[in-house]
This record gives structure tokens, C-alpha cells and sequence, in this order.
């Protein structure tokens, strides 16, 4: 176990090189000076341009640049906002508390909705059951988060005054935006689990357990559920980022803090730091959730790890 | 597979997951909070409230009733005093002497002197401060001079008349000195004033909030009230989303929003419990700089014609539907209104075709004017935002079709779009610029400004380079305003431009909410307003 978890982690390093290349060629591929473009809502002088490009390091070699970016990244300084100017890890500190909040809450949702529907399916192929819940599932990944987002301030705060529809913070702010956020995941989780759990369903140790006089409820949840949950698991984890490409939008609908609309905000203000350095920590977040799947898919699949 | 009898739990446990969250919680929107707290929600979050650093104008939205100025000017567009009792411009147009109010304290108890008016123009100035939108206010500012402890005289290098314009927009709008060299970070969310209102606390991404501030014992200039503010607290809520900013305001949750969606507009001016306020904007309309230096646009009879040929009622009718008014000239109404600038160009295709006749562009096969085997085509420069290019670009397209003209759009980012007007590469951009002053038309006509600033026209024209020259030199207004508007006719009679919209700035209040009042850049001072029960 200890050799794989260290191969994985291992494997992890050059897709992390990647990602820093690529945020740091960020700056380089936009066409036109970015100082120029940096600073074009400000009035500046000369001076404070090439304040600036020194402040950035743009006069030095292009090697020099990224080594220094790569080293300040792994210490942790990501520079600083152009726009507010405070250090870009202090934004993310402040911003990531609220968008890991919506990302649990909305993977709640997702495995709360997507593995019960999926399970209720299965269970009941062909019957109603099971073409209400597909349906359901259908809708939930053909809808787009904005949209089923509006419709949800539309009934609960606008029609029933149940809930708020912006701001942070508290549960009650949280519903929606999970909903409206782990809807997708849910979909695909659901239909995930019902054709996984049809197919174990069949198996030998399923009618071995039922043979043995274990009642319906624990042949199920017990024999049969946790095995059809492990491609789930793999599915958890990439849907994870799909969870924050969805923020950017979700958070910017229901105008909540968080690191979705740091980005946009960023992009918007052309804030190169802010939006490197945002981009650089959201892509090793990715890597390492999907580094702790694969080894939580190992931990359940005991085939994994000896294979 | 045999059908389940346990499926019953199972779907018990479904429909509790699926309801239970958002089900049954007691929670209301803050509904109608009458008397205490107005709640307004915002388009944007500001880049940093601290006056000085700020290039955004939602900053001034936030702080106009937060920090004052030595002069108001009100929607009126008179100058009034503020913080500065009187004032002097000197004979030779380079100085400005202020008599300082002898009551005023900042919010942290310091008092406000000819030493604090000091310390914030130096501080606008100082290489080492990142200056917003200030530092071009200031022009050619040289020193301020600290005559006595309430009498401050500002002196500039070479006259600078667009001063006293300045000096009542938000900014150049005085913070606490103290405040600025001690509070560290906090200067970009807490800046320290004088005015009715002071700030409390800021959550970035969620909201700003100011309160009353007792010790207000003077008449704010657009109030006819002695005191501090009614209101107790104002919440600015950053709602980027225009869907849900509006729905918000309907479900009370806000009691006012900024920005109102030209398509949501109709439905709330029918909505009685909402009152619909629309401001125009001081600055250059919506405007396409035509490049005067890229063929067919070097002739300046084609520029005319694509001025007849340009329906602007079509844009207001189809996409701004009540968010703008038609624009004639390359400062808005508000700015400087004429008969003669709305009478240049008015909207009318034969006498376009018979300008591009006589231009030498004949009628060609397809519907395309052609001279000497050569297509009439023009690049529009037009800014992508995401969802779309600028929407008036597909209108100009579809306007200069009728006459013969085609229009390509270039659909691009932002900061290729700038780059691409620096070099004077495309037939020109759509744009506008907020100003308080008409010497905004500095940046777009002076022949400096190409390639550096806005003159996207790229014209270079020595009778508007004077003219611009002596509108700064100018003290008295009637001249002043004689020399803009000779500006206007000369911009309209070459044809640099196709003013299309004067913008509004449309907010949306519920109807228990009372008197918000606007100062002249169309921002709202709150110290009168209320909430009826």
C-alpha cells in the first residue's frame, strides 16, 4: 500500500511542473505588453511602468522569471494583487474557506441525491422507479448550473421568501448554491451507481449472501451498494473539478465570496498575479483531491493496489 | 432482478435527502428593515473604497456620502462650497486659494485644517503612490501651500481650469491623513472621512457597510437639513449577477439596486412598489472614433456619411429600451447641450448614399458600394465580452449595409482591442469615458494623445489642439463653455466620431424608500434618505 500511495505521489510532480508552465506562460502568450495592459485602468507614468516590470521581473531572462516563480510558489508567495494589492495568498486564504464550504455542501448533495436515485433505480429496473429517477438524472446533467440556479432563486426567494439569494456564510446561504452546484454530479452519480449496482447485483457473492438467508436491506447496502460504489469514488474525484469550474459560475449567480469569483474578478481586471496564482493553487488542489481518491479507491479496492 | 419490497425505506431515504435542505429552514430574506438599515445592492464590488487609489467609479458610488470634498457640484452642475467655505482662482489661472470650514472633524476625532488638504493632494502626487484616477484631477498640480491653519492655496504649474471641476468629484476627496499614515491595509475597505456616514466593516466578495455618524452637525450642500444622516445603516451588497440584483430588489432582500438590465427595465417601471431613477452620466457617450488616418475613413466625406447612415433610434428601441438617449455630440447632453450639435447629423440614408457617390463609391453588385475594383469595407474594433461583442457593433453592421457599406466586426479581448487602437489598426472602436469636465475631450482629440490615451480617432488637428489648450487655460465658464462647444462643432464638422448613445445610470429603489438624492457624476448621497414604514 505505503508503494503505491508513494508512486502516486510521485506521478504527481510532473503534472504539477506542467501546470506551472502553463500559468507561468500565461503572461507571455497574451498578445500586447503586460504592464501595459496591467496597468490601463491607472493613470501611470513611466516611472511607475517600469517600477512595475521591475516589481515583476520582467527584465530579467524568461528562465530566471519561472525558476523564481516556482520557488516563491513553493514557499508559498504567489505574489501580489495588482488590483488590491495584498499578497495573492492572502486573497485565496480569505476566499477558500467559502468555496470549500460550497464544494463539501454541494458533494453532499451529490452523493445525498445521486447514490440514493441511482440505487432506487436499479433496484426497481424498468419499473416507474426507475424511468422517474433517469429522468430526473437526465434533467439534472442537461440543465446548466445558472440556469437551474435562477430557477431556484425564483421559487424560494422571490415566490416563497424562503431563502436568501446572495451573500455568504450561513446554511441557510449555502442551500442553493450547493443544489444548484452538485445537481450535475448527482445526475452522473446516479446514473453511475444504477448501472454499477445492476451489474453486482448479478454476481455470484450477491446470491451467495441472499443464499445464506441475509436479509434484503443488508444484501443490498452491504454486499452489493459497497461494491458498486467504488467507480463511483474515481467519478467523485473528477467531478471534483468539474465542481470548480462550476463555482466560478455558481458563486458569481448567487453572489457569494470564494475563489470562483476571485478568478473572474482577477480575469476581468486583467490582475495577472491574482489570476496566476489562483489558477496555480485551484490545479494542485485538483491534483492532490485526485492523489487522495486514488488512494481512497485503492483502500476499497484492495485489487487496485496489488495490480 | 425480482422486484424489492424494500424499496419503501429507500425511497424514504431519498425523499428526506432531497428535501431536507431546503425545506423547513426558518429563515426570511431581511424583509423591509423600515426606519434602520437600506440595503443596496451593487453591479460590482470596488477595486479599494480609498478615493485616491481607486480607477473604478463604483468606489465614488459607495463613498460619495463617506468622504467630502472642498466643493459639491449637484445634478444642477453648480459649484457650491463644502469643506471649503470659499474660494479663489488667481488672475493668472495657476493657483487656487480655499477658506476652510472651522467645524469639521474626520471620523477619528482629527480635525480637518489646511495641513489635511495638504497631505492628500502630496499624497495623490507621490511617485511611490499608486494613484487611481486621481493623479490626472490633480493635472498640473505643483504644491499645495498652507497659507493658515484654515487656508490652503493650491498652485499648478501652467493653468489648469478643469481644477475646480475636480475638485468636487469623488476623486479628490479628503480622508483622514492620520487614518491614511496609520491604518496600513485597511485604507482600501475603512477610508476615513468627514461626511454623513462613515464605514464599518467590509466582507470582501459580500458587502460594505457605513452607518450614521452622530457628530455630523452641519448642512450637507444638496440637503436643506442640519444634522446627521436619518438612515441609520446603509449595506452596499455585491451582486454581479443583473438577474439576480433584480430579483433581490423584488423580493426585498435589497431595497435598492444599481444597474438596472435594460430587459428587466420594463417590468419594474410598470411595478409600483419600485421607483426607477435613471441619471445621465457626465463624460463621452457611447461613441465610435472613426480612425481618420485609415482609408476610406482619410475622407472625410465617407466619416459624414456614415454619420447620416447610423440609425440611433434602432439601438435605443432594441437594446437599451429606456437606459439611454439618442447622442449628438462627443460630450453628453448633461455635459454641454446645444441646438447646433443636435442638428448635425441627423438620421438620414439618401443623403449618406449621395456623400459616398460623390466620394466615388458607386452602387456594385452585390449591395456593396466598390471604387476602382475595391470594396467599400470597414473593421469595427469591437470588445468581446464573453457573451458577446459590443451590442451596438451589429447595429452599426447592419445600418451601413442599407447604404453600402459592409462592416466587418472584430470580435476581440479587451486588451487586444486596446492594443489594436493604439496602433490606429481597425476603422476604430466603440467607447465611452466618464468626465466631469469636458477637458475628458483632451484624451480623445489632443494630437499627444495618439497612441497614448483615448484619441482613437487618431487625428492630429492643430485648430482642436489650440482650442483644447485654451479650454484648460480658461477660467470663466461662459468662455469656457464657447471654447467646448467650438471643440464639439469642429469634432462633428470633421466627422471624427459617431456619438451614438448618452448612457443613463438607471438605479431602482423600493417605494418606501425616500429621498436619494445625486450629485452631478450621477453617484447617490444618502444623508436625506429614508424608509416608510
Amino acid at each position: 500500500m505505503l508503494t503505491y500511495v508513494g508512486r502516486r505521489i510521485l506521478a504527481v510532480v510532473p503534472v504539477l511542473f506542467g501546470v506551472t508552465l502553463a500559468v507561468f506562460s500565461m503572461l507571455f502568450l497574451v498578445p500586447g505588453d503586460p504592464v501595459k495592459i496591467m496597468l490601463a485602468e491607472f493613470v501611470t507614468t513611466p516611472e511607475q511602468i517600469a517600477q512595475m516590470r521591475a516589481q515583476l521581473h520582467l527584465d530579467e531572462p524568461v528562465l530566471k522569471q519561472y525558476g523564481r516563480f516556482v520557488t516563491n510558489a513553493l514557499r508559498g508567495d504567489l505574489g501580489v494583487s495588482i488590483r488590491s494589492r495584498r499578497p495573492v495568498a492572502a486573497e485565496i486564504t480569505e476566499n477558500i474557506g467559502s468555496t470549500g464550504q460550497l464544494a463539501l455542501a454541494s458533494m453532499l448533495v451529490a452523493i445525498g441525491l445521486g447514490v440514493p436515485l441511482g440505487l432506487l433505480a436499479a433496484l426497481g429496473r424498468n419499473s416507474w422507479l426507475d424511468v422517474v429517477a433517469m429522468v430526473v438524472a437526465l434533467l439534472g446533467v442537461a440543465m446548466p448550473s445558472f440556469w437551474l440556479g435562477f430557477l431556484l432563486i425564483f421559487v424560494f426567494s422571490l415566490h416563497l421568501g424562503w431563502l436568501p439569494a446572495t451573500g455568504g456564510g450561513d446554511l441557510p446561504h449555502l442551500v442553493m448554491p450547493a443544489v444548484a452546484l452538485g445537481m450535475i454530479a448527482a445526475a452522473i452519480i446516479a446514473r453511475l451507481t444504477r448501472s454499477s449496482m445492476l451489474e453486482v447485483l448479478g454476481q455470484d457473492y450477491v446470491r451467495t449472501a441472499r443464499a445464506k438467508g441475509l436479509g434484503r436491506a443488508s444484501v443490498i447496502v452491504r454486499h452489493a451498494l459497497r461494491n458498486a460504489l467504488i467507480p463511483v469514488v474515481t467519478v467523485f474525484g473528477l467531478q471534483f473539478g468539474n465542481l470548480l469550474a462550476g463555482a466560478v459560475i455558481v458563486e458569481t449567480v448567487f453572489s457569494r465570496p470564494g475563489l470562483g469569483r476571485l478568478i473572474v474578478g482577477g480575469i476581468l481586471a486583467k490582475d495577472f498575479p491574482l489570476v496566476q496564482g489562483t489558477v496555480l493553487f485551484v490545479a494542485a488542489a485538483y491534483v492532490l483531491i485526485n492523489v487522495v481518491v486514488d488512494v481512497a479507491y485503492a483502500y476499497v479496492d484492495p485489487r487496485i493496489r496489488i495490480g | 432482478m425480482r422486484p424489492v419490497q424494500s424499496w419503501k425505506w429507500l425511497t424514504l431515504v431519498l425523499v428526506a435527502l432531497a428535501t431536507v435542505a431546503p425545506g423547513g429552514l426558518p429563515i426570511r430574506p431581511a424583509a423591509a428593515q423600515g426606519g434602520g438599515t437600506l440595503v443596496v445592492g451593487l453591479d460590482q464590488e470596488p477595486p479599494t473604497l480609498d478615493p485616491h487609489a481607486s480607477p473604478s467609479a463604483v468606489t465614488y458610488q459607495v463613498i460619495a456620502s463617506v468622504a467630502e470634498n472642498l466643493l459639491y457640484r449637484g445634478s444642477d452642475g453648480k459649484l457650491v462650497p463644502w469643506l471649503a467655505e470659499s474660494w479663489t482662482v488667481a488672475r493668472d489661472g495657476r493657483s487656487v486659494t480655499f477658506k476652510l470650514r472651522r467645524d469639521v472633524k474626520f471620523h477619528d476625532g482629527t480635525p480637518f485644517n489646511a495641513d489635511a488638504v495638504k497631505f492628500n493632494f502630496d499624497r495623490i502626487v507621490d511617485p511611490k503612490f499608486k494613484a487611481g484616477g486621481s493623479r490626472a484631477a490633480l493635472g498640473s498640480y505643483a504644491a499645495s501651500k498652507v497659507l493658515d491653519e484654515f487656508t490652503v492655496q493650491v498652485l499648478f504649474e501652467t493653468p489648469y481650469a478643469p481644477f475646480l471641476n475636480s475638485v468636487a468629484s469623488g476623486v479628490l476627496s479628503i480622508v483622514s491623513p492620520k487614518a491614511v499614515r496609520e491604518s496600513g491595509d485597511a485604507v482600501h475597505t475603512r477610508p476615513v472621512g468627514t461626511g454623513p456616514f462613515m464605514m464599518k466593516d467590509y466582507v470582501a466578495k459580500d458587502h460594505a457597510t457605513m452607518v450614521r455618524f452622530p457628530g455630523y452637525a452641519r448642512k450637507a450642500p444638496w440637503s436643506d437639513r442640519t444634522g446627521p444622516a436619518l438612515l441609520e445603516t446603509v449595506v452596499w451588497k455585491f451582486i454581479p449577477e443583473p438577474g439576480t440584483r433584480v430579483t433581490t430588489l423584488e423580493s426585498g432582500e435589497t431595497q435598492g439596486i444599481y444597474l438596472v438590465p435594460a430587459q428587466s427595465l420594463p417590468r419594474l417601471e410598470k411595478d409600483a412598489s419600485v421607483r426607477v431613477e435613471k441619471l445621465p452620466w457626465p463624460g463621452v457617450p457611447r461613441i465610435w472614433l472613426l480612425n481618420t488616418t485609415k482609408p476610406p475613413f482619410d475622407d472625410v466625406r465617407v466619416r459624414r456619411a456614415v454619420n447620416f447612415a447610423v440609425d440611433k433610434d434602432a439601438f435605443l428601441a432594441t437594446v437599451y429600451r429606456g437606459t439611454g438617449l439618442k447622442a449628438f455630440a462627443p460630450l453628453t447632453a448633461v455635459m454641454l447641450d446645444d441646438p447646433a450639435l443636435r442638428q448635425a447629423y441627423p438620421f438620414d440614408p439618401e443623403k449618406a448614399k449621395a456623400l459616398l457617390g460623390e466620394a466615388g463609391w458607386a452602387p456594385g453588385g452585390d449591395g456593396i458600394r466598390a471604387k476602382a475594383g475595391q470594396r467599400l469595407e470597414i473593421v469595427l474594433n469591437a470588445i468581446e465580452y464573453g457573451g458577446g461583442a459590443d451590442p451596438t457593433a451589429p447595429l452599426i453592421q447592419s445600418s451601413l449595409r442599407d447604404v453600402g457599406v459592409d462592416v466587418k466586426i472584430k470580435a476581440q479581448a479587451r486588451p487586444p482591442w486596446s492594443e489594436d487602437n493604439y496602433r490606429c489598426a481597425t476603422h476604430g472602436p466603440v467607447m465611452f469615458l466618464r468626465s466631469i469636465d469636458p477637458d475628458g475631450l483632451w484624451s480623445l482629440f489632443h494630437s499627444s494623445q495618439v497612441g497614448a490615451n483615448f484619441n482613437w480617432s487618431c487625428v492630429k488637428n492643430a485648430k482642436l489642439d489650440g482650442l483644447l489648450a485654451d479650454g484648460r487655460r480658461e477660467a470663466d465658464p461662459a468662455k469656457r463653455r464657447a471654447i467646448y462647444l467650438a471643440v464639439e462643432k469642429l469634432a462633428l464638422d470633421e466627422a471624427l466620431t459617431v456619438p451614438l448613445v448618452d448612457e443613463l445610470a438607471v438605479w431602482a429603489f423600493r417605494a418606501p424608500v425616500q429621498g436619494v438624492k445625486y450629485n452631478f457624476n450621477a453617484y447617490p448621497v444618502l444623508s436625506d434618505a429614508t424608509i416608510r414604514r
